[in-house]
């Protein structure tokens, strides 16, 4: 999911960072001082609980959290996504220093569809949770395969989606067992923005 | 507890370690520009980028053997990207200047030489110093400001939230050892849960206590960013080699 430099076309990925500077400051605008702690709160969470892997078909997953970022954080989702897909890529080699941006805006739009389909009316909390934690994950496979389309690999990488799906699956659940014990725990946070 | 994440080599005494942090940001990016911005297929530049590349690790001192670890990190995607190239890539790719090999896979093989080639020099940038002083260097480089300050409170956390993930690791290892099963979701549900909980709460207590202590926003930078004439030669020559490379016909 994290694409590494070298991969996509280096103008595609300038353009990408210059617009996900843009989200920064669009979505980071109405950030009150003491929202930040949070954030960088759950920033620090997202790069800590990427180091929980585990094993699926042969090889090693690990847990993303895109859908609760979404959930916990709404539209300042994106500049906490970008803080910690620094980190990550900085720090473990998840993801390009070049292909920040292109990543930024692949995960941040995720989060902010789970956001929206957290916040779907009429639509019990299990599906919604389920759904977030689902999206989460399939839109930003489905932006990169696209990504991949527009740079000359072929249709290949929609092929890719099919594995995509089953880790979307997986994450739709952690997202749902993650809401039904915050709801269990502590309620307020999910009423949050 | 120990993290193996972070600064194992940052302490290095060598040429690139006594460089101002902004210096390798500024030189590691610019190589890494140009590296990835070689045309699909072309792979003479590589003739020369690798052995600068080997040059720079050899200046770094850092082990060779922790550089090919981190390779390890990005080969399935490397791998994936290459294969989706060779299988399915467009049929526009640029002639090769060899008849060896053809435009698919000469891409292919493109794609995984500047993919690796990017690694090493991004290992290279966060390793030949410690981590706070590159964030330090961001900052004087004037990132934006909320970038800035969220990588500062994100970097002060990451250690205590790293600790809980390894203690709640540890306890969920003890309770659920083997493989994944669909039934194990709401275990590692709530692992991340308690991980995400925690943080919550000492956000706000440590947000307090910080607030009590005059924090008002934003982190003051140290006054030892310093740019000498060493920083400057470098600035100018690593990027200039790697420019021969990417201009060589």
């Amino acid at each position: 999911m994290h694409i590494a430099d070298g991969i996509i076309a280096t103008e595609i990925c300038v353009v990408a960072d210059v617009v996900s500077v843009g989200a920064l400051y669009a979505f980071g605008r109405r950030t009150r001082p003491d929202d930040i702690p949070r954030m960088g709160f759950v920033g620090a969470a997202l790069f800590a609980v990427s180091l929980i892997h585990f094993p699926l078909a042969g090889t090693s997953v690990h847990l993303g959290l895109i859908g609760i970022a979404g959930i916990l954080l709404g539209i300042r989702a994106f500049p906490v996504i970008l803080t910690a897909l620094l980190f990550q890529s900085l720090i473990l080699q998840h993801g390009g220093l070049i292909t920040l941006g292109l990543n930024s805006i692949n995960m941040g739009a995720g989060a902010l569809l789970a956001w929206g389909a957290w916040r779907m009316p009429r639509v019990p909390t299990g599906v919604r949770a389920f759904t977030a934690g689902f999206l989460g994950i399939m839109l930003p496979a489905f932006l990169m395969a696209l990504e991949f389309e527009i740079t000359g690999y072929g249709r290949g990488a929609f092929f890719i989606l099919s594995i995509y799906a089953i880790v979307a699956v997986i994450e739709g659940g952690l997202c749902l067992s993650i809401v039904n014990y915050f709801q269990k725990v502590k309620p307020e946070l999910l009423e949050a923005r | 507890m120990q993290h193996t994440f972070l600064d194992r080599y940052g302490d290095i005494d060598s040429l690139i370690h006594r460089l101002d942090p902004r210096t390798r940001i500024v030189t590691f990016t610019l190589a890494l520009l140009i590296v990835v911005s070689v045309p699909p297929g072309d792979l003479i530049p590589f003739l020369l980028f690798y052995p600068f590349i080997c040059i720079l690790v050899m200046l770094s001192r850092v082990p060779f053997a922790y550089i090919l670890r981190r390779c390890a990190v990005i080969t399935p995607f490397a791998l994936m990207a290459a294969g989706m190239m060779m299988l399915t890539g467009g049929t526009d790719q640029a002639p090769m200047r060899n008849a060896v090999i053809d435009a698919r896979t000469g891409a292919a093989i493109s794609i995984m030489l500047k993919a690796y080639a990017a690694v090493i020099l991004l290992t290279l940038l966060t390793s030949t110093g410690r981590f706070h002083r590159l964030l330090e260097g961001m900052r004087a480089l004037r990132m934006p400001p909320l970038l800035g300050v969220l990588s500062a409170f994100m970097y002060r956390y990451a250690f205590i939230l790293s600790d809980e993930v390894m203690r709640t690791s540890r306890a969920r290892l003890s309770r659920t050892p083997g493989s994944l099963r669909v039934g194990r979701f709401r275990t590692y549900g709530n692992q991340a849960a308690t991980v995400f909980l925690r943080s919550w709460e000492r956000s706000q207590t440590v947000y307090n206590a910080m607030c009590a202590r005059g924090f008002t926003g934003e982190f003051p930078l140290t006054s030892d960013l310093r740019l000498g004439g060493g920083d400057m030669l470098f600035m100018v020559l690593v990027p200039a080699m790697f420019l021969v490379g990417r201009l060589m016909v």
